[in-house]
């Protein structure tokens, strides 16, 4: 009511509504005057604004309320008048969510908290930071790792899973660390051998919690979950021993990365935080999680929030868990150094802990409950599935290759077989058994020391029936991969592989093996095509079919030079800079100028009584570059959608460039299926001028059936050394491993194209590939030679990429 | 002729040079020198290869003439020129002839850089022949036992450009060098920027680290070098991440993204 206001102050203004004038004659009865005059000297209409709003806030809270009030200089010194209401609501609804404390403390960070959210950088997604993390990881790793988004962060040993965005903290920055935090515990539980242990390696251990709990191993489980079921309560267990595990892994990780764990301190005191207080758990929950938050941050000795009697059991588990991790760690093993999991103060010396760990909370009643994950979770039938899966894979590879390289007598002379074999008992055949399939290291001469087979060593023969093969230098790989899972091959792999033996056509899916006999084809463009097991060439065997790709009205090309319009300004320069970059030609006979040098060098001749040169000019030489380059694509089905726009919108660029240069080139697609079908479309020719027709016919280019690589590698080898330049170039654009319908894919199809790649180079051609994929895979540098590669994992990258890539080249 | 005696004694190396053996390339080098084989050296930018030649001719107590090729290095430049000094045509030789007459070794450092032309010189010194014809003079300098020919080239250059021809590969004999073993490492980067193992290893650490990155878009990583030179920094008290940031990171790459990765990658470690 107006009358209540005291005329005597200095508040001559009301305000234009009840509950902004009841507000300010509360403020006048609590003699407020400070806030009075602070209100006086906004202009109306913000006045008014920031009365409803603290009206609103008043109910709810008065503490609230005066701390807007004290804040709402420097809400407005950032914010528009306007966006006063949306930030009272978000600072309620922390209010309402956190509490009176959180709520003051958004209030007054108003510039990170509340201007962050409006800019849009509250949290940071996956997809954001994987741009940088991923590198960050593989170069951790030194191999292939990927990341995929999950709810809460595991690995299956292939892959790092992390949650889809983390909003931990107001700025990025911050959040990237909370993710490369996460991913790299994730790194150190793969590198500390967390997932790859095993329980027949801790026998002592198994007996004895057998023993005192009477419980027996889940046989199928896979590590750690079966360790985990010799107990009463599995989870309690798994928790346990997933809490020694992270205090071993950030000892470790303090240990060899301690900038992170700087970086990471307010990650965890911030993760801490968030945890539920011990106080508000019950019975055992309660001790592990104040033990949970004590290998996040190393603070809370004293057991806050505890009983008595637990915080003795409490104190008595931090002993246990300081050791998890302690002796044994050697600090001078470099990051690459691995396999840490069975040594001393490895993942067994855990599994004793875990159990130590449990005893001490069997002593406090109640069940438990599930706390919180720490740092993430462990999965290990996720691992165990990855591990099956690549195991199978070796296998079938093991046999097809092995059984490909025999000749067919070798089953004859072999009576291996499941029952003839001492297999099925697992032990090794006895060297003397004739006729029995085996691997030996080495060939030795004293045949009666000969090691049974697989024991250590790189298998290196296949002795079967008393013949001795040498294995090629693929087999022998992957025997020693399987070796290094199961500590040796398996005889049944061996004699699967001898059943085969002599099978030099590869059995693949499909109809194939009818309608694809052995009969050579006839033409003028038939291919020879590499079989690696044969280590020779099968003849005549892959027909290439040139076609003319119709050319298509489209905008395609000028579309997308707008699209690039700003980097395409520049990329000509660069290519013009190439152009320009032409040496001046020294001592010449003719030139724009005079060579000072040989001019001195001829007088100085003329004196010595040398008769002088007349090569006495510089010349600008712009022939020099007498360069042609072939752009082969792919345009197989697997290219469908953004790879195939980002090919023909490099080409589309890298014609632009290459006009601006002057260098010769052609651009070729191929796809196709089956041996008799490789179809090579015909984009541009060399000497072709880039018209508006060929514009059309890159419009064209889309992704049609399969890859497969060498007919059209060896078809424009062929093209290529017909041409007269002093360098050729065969620049390769695909899209992961090439393979077609039949019986073209795996090793075979990578050793064709390899093959074919270097009877390229030995024509005098110099190939480049190119390698769109989602990861860099193993066989790339194999496949395509150790620096005659580019790999790309980021196809919208490509168009600026190529004509860099280029440029790299031809320089 | 007094004042290329001089100039011989330039390139003699008093010092023991700094250099860790990794293998057997020293025995190798010592085996290749006595039979009178020219020398190929082989490995990635700032591995060691200038340091081993250095370390090689002090062993041997041959003066080393090391040459930078450039793509206008010209036969004249490797082999001598007149030049007129005071009206009279004084012969100069190059470092090659200079190297040559002194029983020196002689030294070129990534001679893919060199015009094709220009490499050709070098065809008759590298093999059985070992001479050397000075066409401008009518002098066919023959080598003396002591000479040796040692050239170095980092394949993963990949200009088709820039690559050594088979009829100049296939005459030397051919050593491979790469990143020293981390521990090897750790003990260069120490001893060289005068740094305490801890540190050393760290820098080692963060190396590995970027050569794990090939595949993933760095064309090559971090070079010992490269650490010798943060280490110096770190060294003279400039902090450990800003050192790695400009010795390491910025100049391994433009990218921002990676650039972004590295500087996580040592971020991580100091």
């Amino acid at each position: 009511m107006p009358t209540t206001l005291n005329r005597d102050e200095k508040v001559t203004w009301k305000s234009a509504t009840t509950a902004g004038q009841a507000l300010l004659e509360e403020l006048a009865y609590w003699g407020k005057d400070d806030y009075l005059e602070r209100l006086a000297a906004y202009p109306e209409p913000v006045r008014e604004e920031v009365l409803r709003l603290a009206a609103a806030i008043w109910p709810v809270s008065y503490a609230l309320g005066y701390n807007f009030l004290d804040q709402v200089d420097k809400g407005l010194s950032c914010l528009a008048p306007e966006q006063l209401a949306e930030w009272v609501k978000a600072t309620l609804d922390v209010y309402e969510r956190e509490g009176l404390q959180a709520a003051t403390r958004y209030l007054a960070e108003v510039e990170d908290n509340f201007l962050c959210r409006l800019r849009g950088e509250h949290g940071l997604s996956l997809t954001a930071a994987t741009s940088r993390l991923l590198p960050y990881l593989r170069g951790l790793a030194g191999g292939e790792l990927a990341l995929a988004p999950a709810p809460v962060s595991w690995t299956d040993g292939e892959t790092i899973f992390l949650p889809p965005e983390i909003s931990l903290f107001k700025q990025s920055v911050a959040n990237f660390t909370v993710y490369k935090l996460l991913a790299t515990f994730q790194w150190g539980l793969l590198k500390l051998g967390t997932l790859t242990g095993d329980l027949a390696m801790f026998p002592g251990l198994a007996k004895e919690l057998i023993n005192r709990y009477g419980r027996q191993p889940a046989g199928e489980e896979p590590f750690p979950a079966d360790f985990c079921s010799l107990f009463p309560a599995p989870r309690q267990a798994a928790d346990l021993l997933m809490l020694l595990e992270s205090q071993r892994v950030l000892r470790y990780l303090q240990q060899q990365l301690p900038g992170l764990m700087r970086d990471s301190l307010p990650v965890c005191r911030r993760l801490q935080s968030r945890r539920p207080a011990p106080a508000s758990l019950r019975g055992p929950s309660r001790v592990l999680e104040a033990w949970s938050r004590w290998v996040l941050t190393g603070e809370g000795e004293a057991g806050e929030g505890l009983g008595p009697e637990e915080k003795k059991l409490y104190r008595q588990g931090l002993l246990l868990l300081a050791a998890a991790g302690e002796p044994g760690e050697d600090a001078a093993a470099p990051v690459q150094g691995g396999g840490a999991g069975q040594q001393e103060g490895g993942v067994g010396q855990s599994l004793e802990l875990t159990a130590g760990l449990y005893q001490l909370l069997a002593e406090l009643s109640g069940d438990y409950e599930r706390i919180e994950p720490l740092l993430g979770i462990l999965r290990p039938a996720a691992v165990q599935a990855v591990r099956l899966r690549r195991r199978e894979e070796r296998r079938q590879r093991f046999v097809e290759a092995l059984g490909a390289f025999l000749p067919p007598e070798a089953a004859t002379s072999a009576t291996t077989d499941e029952e003839a074999g001492p297999v099925t008992g697992g032990a090794p055949p006895p060297p003397d058994s004739e006729g029995l399939a085996m691997l030996i290291g080495r060939s030795g001469e004293g045949d009666e020391e000969r090691e049974p087979p697989a024991a250590e060593g790189a298998p290196e023969y296949l002795v079967i029936g008393g013949r001795e093969f040498k294995l090629p230098e693929e087999i022998q790989a992957l025997a020693r991969e399987i070796q290094n899972d199961l500590g040796r091959v398996p005889p049944r792999y061996l004699s699967a592989a001898v059943g085969q033996a002599g099978g030099s056509a590869i059995r693949g899916p499909g109809p194939a093996a009818g309608s694809d006999g052995e009969e050579s084809l006839v033409g003028p463009l038939v291919y020879d095509e590499w079989d690696y097991r044969r280590q020779g060439f099968r003849k005549d065997w892959c027909k290439l079919l040139p076609k003319e790709l119709a050319p298509v009205q489209s905008t395609f090309v000028s579309s997308t030079l707008a699209r690039y319009r700003g980097s395409l300004h520049q990329l000509k320069r660069q290519f013009e800079m190439m152009r320009l970059q032409q040496r001046h030609l020294r001592r010449q006979r003719d030139g724009d100028e005079i060579d000072f040098d040989a001019v001195v060098e001829s007088l100085a001749d003329a004196q010595a009584g040398v008769s002088p040169t007349e090569k006495l000019f510089i010349r600008l030489d712009r022939d020099e570059r007498n360069i042609a380059a072939v752009f082969l694509v792919d345009m197989s089905s697997s290219t469908e959608g953004w790879v195939s726009l980002s090919l023909k919108e490099a080409l589309a660029l890298m014609c632009e460039a290459l006009e601006v240069l002057g260098d010769r080139y052609a651009i070729y697609g191929f796809s196709g299926m089956r041996r008799q079908r490789s179809e090579f479309y015909h984009v541009k020719h060399l000497d072709e001028p880039y018209s508006d027709l060929v514009r059309g016919r890159l419009a064209a280019i889309n992704p049609r059936e399969y890859t497969r690589m060498g007919p059209p590698i060896r078809h424009v080898t062929k093209l290529l050394t017909a041409v007269d330049a002093r360098v050729r170039l065969l620049i390769t654009l695909s899209d992961g491993k090439p393979e077609d319908y039949d019986d073209y894919k795996g090793d075979y199809a990578i050793e064709d194209t390899r093959h074919a790649l270097i009877e390229a180079r030995a024509a005098g051609v110099h190939p480049f590939a190119i390698t769109i994929d989602r990861q860099a895979q193993d066989y790339i540098p194999h496949l395509y030679g150790a620096v005659s590669y580019c790999f790309i994992d980021d196809v919208r990258k490509l168009p600026l990429r190529l004509p860099g890539i280029y440029r790299t080249l031809t320089t | 002729m007094p004042v290329q005696q001089e100039r011989i004694e330039e390139h003699r190396i008093t010092a023991e040079p700094y250099y860790l053996p990794r293998g057997e390339e020293l025995e190798i080098a010592r085996m290749v020198y006595a039979h009178r084989l020219p020398l190929l050296l082989k490995g990635p930018t700032g591995c060691g290869k200038t340091r081993f030649m250095e370390y090689l001719a002090w062993e041997l107590e041959r003066p080393l003439v090391t040459v930078s090729c450039h793509d206008d290095l010209t036969t004249g430049d490797l082999v001598g020129r007149y030049l007129i000094r005071g009206g009279e045509a004084v012969w100069m030789d190059g470092p090659l002839s200079l190297a040559v007459r002194a029983g020196a070794i002689c030294y070129l450092d990534e001679i893919v850089e060199a015009r094709k032309d220009t490499t050709v010189v070098i065809h008759p010194l590298a093999d059985d022949r070992r001479e050397l014809p000075v066409e401008k003079l009518g002098e066919l300098l023959t080598a003396p036992p002591e000479f040796m020919l040692a050239v170095s080239y980092n394949p993963g250059y990949q200009s088709v450009l820039k690559d050594l021809k088979q009829s100049t590969r296939q005459r030397f004999v051919a050593l491979e060098f790469d990143y020293p073993a981390a521990e090897f490492e750790t003990e260069i980067v120490a001893r060289e920027a005068g740094l305490d193992e801890g540190t050393a290893r760290n820098l080692v650490k963060v190396a590995t680290m970027t050569r794990g990155l090939k595949d993933s878009g760095l064309q090559e990583g971090a070079s010992t070098r490269l650490l010798i030179h943060a280490g110096k920094l770190i060294k003279g008290g400039i902090a450990p991440r800003t050192a790695c940031r400009v010795a390491v990171c910025a100049p391994l790459s433009d990218e921002p993204e990676m650039l972004a990765a590295l500087e996580e990658i040592v971020s991580s470690v100091f």
